[in-house]
């Protein structure tokens, strides 16, 4: 047999030659794709384009109006609606955690049979479904227009996205401290509470924290639509058109929310930092 | 050989800390549970009196009357294209933003926080209010909507993205730099590329979220499906109302599972 092609000789480097590109068609039809659809989505969009131009100038006329000289007259009364608010997130918030995180860990793996966990997810998917403003439009016939029903549908809305993060924290937790408390004879509520809970806690506070600051901001939302606090207030205002007042209010609305965030921020990375300094000191 | 005595440690942590810590959070809830400085009542006797009128209520969207749904089409796509086109926008925007107020690929820090600033201010307007004073502002319609959604997500991707950057290894931007690049062309050429799985991953995120959202912007008027389930819903029409919530349970589901085939393919 004779070599009709030369062998690759082992000693002389293979000359540097890149290797060929990969196929690009296939991105390329995607991307097209794609761009046609979101062009015929913005043509379909019953917006008058020819009057974009003009928008930037319409909306600096506001802006003038709004903050030029905000009035600062109904500032007592601002502060009064927005601890409402900061107390409907609050109520809602431990309301939410406290059902979300018993119903989050059953629903995780290994610890709840499995047709509880499929339907407590199904009941999570649902809830993330339909947005807090159904919700409180159904409690309003049951406790009425106040407050309460913010609060009562902040923690019900709530709950499909906390449960969901709890029983993912708790299937992220190590399998380690499970098996040596199963070994050991425990039972399924023993490896929750002294393997995953421990382990998982820091998580679960931190996204309970996290929960307040969403309802912070979802509470002015329910505002909106009457169950009281700043968000009523500035949905009257601004039907009323007294930008002045508007204008303080949104001042007022973002800087109560950047204070929250800060401190539950602040919080927040002290219980996950802490914890993990914890955890070093365990491994030394 | 002496057995030695078996010293258990001391538990660790701080009793005063922590009574200190629950009390503050105890002193807190009651405050927010007292109705004259603001906070709210605990009806609870409100809710043993009228609790059939909630299971009424819950009754009635349980059937959902489905003859209606060829009516809720043209508002359905019309919330799908300002999710879109708000989501795309905010997309295109986002990516010099986020490179602006990321410290590795923007190393003035004034104009990096003067960008952190901004988007900081803007994420804390929660994207009804945005709705309800841009439909003031600009009138009826889709375009608020667009706008509002528009804001909302830049706020979430340049927070998000940029906070990744920020706690992400730069060794191939130190690759860059040592090659003579400008910091744009650092940018361009090796943050970029680097950090394109996180922008896809976080503009699909907020695709999913403006579904959501965008369902019930017309509520106060910003377009979409949510106008069509506010009207049905002053008309006490509850039938109607339900084969909304449902078609928007749909919706959101199905757009979920597509981001998330997307999500797997490009990050």
């Amino acid at each position: 047999m004779t070599q009709t092609a030369p062998a690759p000789s082992q000693t002389q480097a293979p000359s540097p030659s890149a290797p060929p590109r990969p196929s690009k068609l296939w991105p390329t039809v995607f991307a097209i794709a794609a761009g046609a659809v979101v062009l015929v989505a913005t043509a379909g969009l019953d917006i008058a384009w020819s009057e974009l131009p003009e928008l930037p100038g319409q909306v600096w006329h506001y802006l003038v109006l709004m903050f030029a000289s905000p009035d600062w007259e109904r500032l007592p009364r601002a502060l009064f609606e927005t601890w409402r608010s900061i107390s409907m997130a609050w109520i809602g918030a431990i309301l939410c955690v406290i059902v979300s995180i018993p119903l989050g860990m059953l629903a995780a793996k290994g610890v709840g049979p499995a047709w509880l966990r499929t339907g407590l997810r199904g009941i999570f998917a649902v809830l993330r479904a339909v947005p807090e403003v159904i919700v409180a439009l159904v409690l309003l016939t049951v406790t009425g227009l106040t407050p309460f029903t913010g609060a009562l549908a902040l923690g019900i809305a709530g709950i499909g996205t906390q449960g969901k993060w709890v029983y993912e924290t708790i299937e992220s937790v190590q399998e380690g401290a499970s098996e040596a408390v199963r070994a050991a004879g425990g039972s399924t509520a023993a490896v929750t509470r002294w393997a995953l809970w421990p382990a998982a806690a820091p998580s679960l506070l931190s996204f309970a924290l996290y929960r307040f600051e969403i309802n912070i901001r979802t509470s002015a939302v329910l505002g909106l639509v009457g169950a009281g606090g700043i968000g009523s207030m500035l949905s009257n205002y601004t039907n009323y058109r007294q930008w002045d007042t508007v204008g303080m209010l949104l001042i007022v609305v973002v800087v109560a929310t950047m204070i929250i965030d800060a401190i539950s921020g602040r919080i927040r990375r002290r219980i996950m930092e802490g914890a993990k300094v914890r955890d070093l000191a365990r491994s030394l | 050989m002496t057995t030695r005595e078996l010293v258990v440690p001391p538990r660790p942590g701080n009793r005063i800390r922590n009574s200190l810590i629950i009390a503050a959070f105890v002193a807190f809830t009651v405050a927010t549970c007292i109705p004259a400085i603001g906070g709210i009542e605990l009806d609870v006797a409100s809710i043993a009196r009228n609790w059939r009128n909630g299971a009424d209520k819950m009754l009635q969207l349980m059937q959902p009357n489905f003859e209606f749904l060829p009516r809720t089409w043209a508002p359905m796509l019309e919330t799908l294209q300002m999710a879109l086109v708000g989501a795309v926008g905010a997309a295109i925007v986002s990516i010099p933003l986020t490179l602006w107020a990321a410290r590795p690929t923007n190393p003035n820090s004034f104009t990096r926080h003067v960008v952190r600033t901004i988007v900081n201010i803007n994420r804390a307007v929660p994207d009804l209010v945005f709705a309800t004073v841009l439909v003031a502002m600009v009138g009826v319609g889709a375009l608020p909507g667009v706008i509002t959604l528009f804001l909302f997500n830049i706020g979430i991707i340049v927070k998000l993205v940029s906070e990744a950057i920020d706690s992400a290894d730069h060794g191939y931007m130190e690759a860059g730099r040592a090659a003579g690049g400008t910091q744009l062309k650092i940018n361009r050429v090796t943050a970029l590329p680097q950090s394109l799985p996180l922008f896809a991953n976080q503009w699909l995120y907020s695709l999913e979220l403006n579904v959501r959202i965008s369902a019930i912007l017309g509520i106060v008027g910003a377009g979409g499906i949510g106008r069509l389930l506010d009207e049905r819903r002053a008309f006490y029409a509850y039938a109607d109302v339900s084969i909304i919530i449902l078609e928007i349970l749909v919706v959101v589901i199905l757009i979920e599972i597509l981001s998330n085939l997307l999500r797997r393919r490009l990050v």
